[in-house]
């Protein structure tokens, strides 16, 4: 007993260590700083809650608060019925297609996220362009000048790039339903459309526990895709977040003040998290 | 069984010392035999690879120094690149410096830079963008102008003389006289202001903010208020190319503006400087030599027209290095800017305007750089004041409220108490 504990804390040493070194000491380090004025190189003073007061008169802050909320939900709800809309799709007979498509659909979540932002601007700006000039259609001009189109722009790469990934989840729950199951299901007389709602739809509730949360923690701390395609223009108006604690860390030099807006963010993403998982937990059947 | 434990445990940490003693090695091979290193954090990118040509040729003549160049920026954060290279202990043995909010910042690291030749030599006034207290602590990079770069062939195929722009209404008039040519013309519009760009907006706010600050950069740099003492004439501008301008002006940035737009002649103004000299060099030989034109705005009076021009970086030396690496570094920047060797690659390789005296300006290879270099011996350069603002306005206020105005989100007083307000919260 005495020689397995110890080994078991011997092979968890590594992990143990990096994550203290990478996640616990910074993490602790952050705390503190979030009550200083920080430069970036010294401390120069010590302010208590004054960062925290600060910031709920941040107008920025908040605004950018309220539109990552905003997109978070959007996106959630997109990336999943496209995410359990693809899995449907490929797990149907289709034999080798099914491979193919398979493939293709989860291919865009394999490119970065700045490539990706810049893919994206370059359809939003010069083919949307294009296609506006030669069709006339308003609808396809002026995409990433204004807070709309900005706003719609950033949902529909986020879903674009991680609906691939959430089908793939939706594939393994969905090839874990039982088959006697929908054959009793279609001997009772059920069509498709019956059998997938009452059968198969409970028992991938489990899957959209897992998709929900990855999606919603993974929208709340977009950043790369959001810098590559707007840059949080026009004026302000489609900057996340996690931008905002950048910009006022990086940019603006208040390291202290980014820190206090980095855990509140924090403190956000948990509890939303937390609410969401007890929430799916509570709908998921067993068999 | 514990003579295993401590066998594993001794293997673990013998494989970290050989990882971190490996890292060292490296280090110790590139110092050897005498050899200095010296590490240069860059971040010009335009002009990287004339920077490795020129390292080239130096070590090529000092067998014993070895010059590693760090290249950051484009579309990267430079500026954190180089703070992080700092926190994390690399610290660079010379860099680039922004203006005096760098400088102040870096101070506890830079060399009092007065008694090297290549500060003597530079032309009076460009040190003071690096100096506090009276010490310069950087060596001008190169000067560097900006303004309304024109197309001239259109100016006058439209029957406009650009030379004839003498005050503020002859330049309406030409906007105009354009601007109603513009299907015979083959041209999209008149301007291609790229709103989306921060450091376009911030570097066009300048032309009205260095006369508030008496064009002195330590004013500049010491100023806790923004007036906009010439906002009338800003906002006359700025209505003025919003009206006449490429749209949607707020997603334009700049490679639309310029490589796109300007360089196929499909617009006739930008607001730009002579840094996109290069690449439209790479795009049409012809067209710097043939079309390219710069035109002053009037700001201050109706018929007095300057543009911006002066040094917009400035190279720092790291005294915290070893004493021999410090010496190095200072040879290396002095025979840049003062052998003969260096002076030819600055203008012929760099293509840049030298902010050092010994240059004969007929030899700035082209036309616009050479009117930006008379511009600022004529006494009609403005100082950069974008580069004094505090950190981050021009980004996080400035821009945002700019766009608000352009996007009719509000009104030009608005803009002015908003940008005015951040302006005295961030300094």
């Amino acid at each position: 007993m005495n020689f397995k504990s110890r080994t078991y804390w011997l092979f968890l040493l590594p992990t143990l260590l990096a994550l203290l070194l990478v996640l616990i000491i910074p993490f602790f380090q952050g705390v503190y700083y979030s009550f200083t004025e920080y430069n970036g190189f010294q401390v120069t003073g010590f302010v208590g809650l004054d960062n925290y007061i600060k910031l709920f008169s941040d107008e920025q802050f908040l605004y950018s608060l309220g539109f990552t909320g905003a997109f978070s939900l959007a996106s959630v709800i997109g990336i999943n019925v496209i995410g359990l809309a693809f899995a449907l799709l490929v797990t149907q007979k289709l034999g080798k297609a099914s491979t193919f498509f398979r493939t293709v659909y989860f291919m865009p979540n394999l490119i970065g996220g700045i490539i990706l932002g810049f893919i994206w601007q370059f359809v939003f700006l010069k083919a949307f362009t294009g296609i506006s000039e030669v069709t006339g259609l308003e609808f396809f001009r002026g995409w990433l000048a204004d807070t709309e189109t900005g706003f719609w722009g950033l949902v529909i790469l986020f879903v674009w790039q991680m609906s691939g990934y959430i089908m793939v989840i939706y594939i393994s729950f969905l090839n874990n339903v039982p088959q006697e199951l929908l054959e009793a299901a279609t001997i009772d007389g059920a069509n498709k459309w019956q059998s997938f709602w009452k059968v198969k739809f409970p028992l991938i509730i489990p899957a959209f526990t897992v998709s929900l949360f990855l999606t919603l923690s993974n929208a709340f701390k977009v950043y790369d895709q959001n810098m590559a395609l707007t840059g949080g223009g026009p004026f302000g108006s489609t900057e996340m977040t996690t931008m905002n604690i950048y910009d006022t860390a990086f940019k603006v030099q208040e390291m202290g003040y980014a820190q206090s807006k980095a855990i509140v963010f924090l403190i956000v993403i948990t509890l939303i998290s937390v609410i969401q998982l007890y929430f799916t937990r509570k709908k998921e059947t067993e068999l | 069984m514990k003579v295993r434990l401590f066998i594993s445990l001794l293997i673990l940490v013998s494989l970290m010392v050989a990882c971190s003693s490996g890292e060292s090695d490296d280090n110790n091979t590139a110092s050897n035999g005498d050899e200095v290193v010296i590490d240069v954090f860059n971040i010009k990118v335009e002009t990287t690879d004339q920077l490795n040509n020129l390292v080239e040729e130096y070590e090529s003549e000092n067998e014993n120094v070895s010059i590693n160049v760090t290249t950051v920026g484009g579309g990267q954060d430079a500026p954190s690149a180089l703070q992080a290279k700092f926190s994390s202990g690399e610290e660079p043995s010379i860099f680039l410096l922004g203006g005096l909010s760098d400088t102040e910042k870096y101070s506890e690291y830079l060399l009092d830079v007065s008694d090297m030749e290549s500060a003597k030599t530079a032309i009076d006034g460009t040190l003071d963008g690096a100096t506090i207290d009276g010490t310069p602590y950087g060596i001008p990079l190169n000067i560097e102008g900006y303004g309304w770069m024109i197309n001239k062939q259109i100016f006058e195929q439209a029957g406009v003389d650009p030379a004839s722009i003498d005050s503020y209404q002859s330049f309406v008039e030409a906007v105009e006289t354009i601007d109603a040519q513009k299907e015979e013309l083959g041209i999209e519009s008149v301007f291609a202001f790229s709103a989306k760009e921060d450091w376009v907006v911030s570097q066009f706010s300048s032309h009205f903010t260095a006369p508030e600050f008496d064009n002195n950069i330590q004013t500049a740099f010491k100023a806790d208020q923004l007036n906009f003492e010439y906002g009338d004439r800003m906002k006359e501008y700025v209505d003025l190319f919003n009206q006449y301008n490429y749209q949607p002006i707020l997603s334009l940035d700049y490679s639309t503006s310029v490589e796109e737009l300007f360089a196929n002649d499909q617009v006739a103004i930008i607001h730009q400087g002579n840094w996109i000299v290069p690449s439209l060099n790479s795009i049409d030989e012809s067209f710097v030599k043939e079309k390219l034109g710069i035109v002053p705005l009037f700001v201050e009076s109706d018929d007095e027209g300057k543009i911006v021009a002066g040094p917009s970086w400035y190279w720092g030396i790291n005294k915290e290095k070893d004493e021999e690496v410090v010496e190095e570094s200072k040879k290396f920047l002095d025979w840049m800017y003062t052998s003969d060797t260096g002076k030819d690659l600055i203008v012929n390789d760099f293509k840049y305007i030298p902010a050092h005296e010994g240059y004969d300006p007929e030899d700035i290879s082209d036309p616009v750089s050479r009117e930006v270099y008379e511009y600022l011996l004529n006494g009609k350069g403005k100082i950069w004041a974008n580069n004094q603002y505090p950190d981050g306005f021009f980004s996080e206020a400035l821009l945002p409220e700019f766009q608000k105005y352009l996007g009719d989100q509000q009104s030009w007083e608005e803009f002015e108490k908003n940008v005015s307000q951040s302006f005295t919260e961030m300094r």
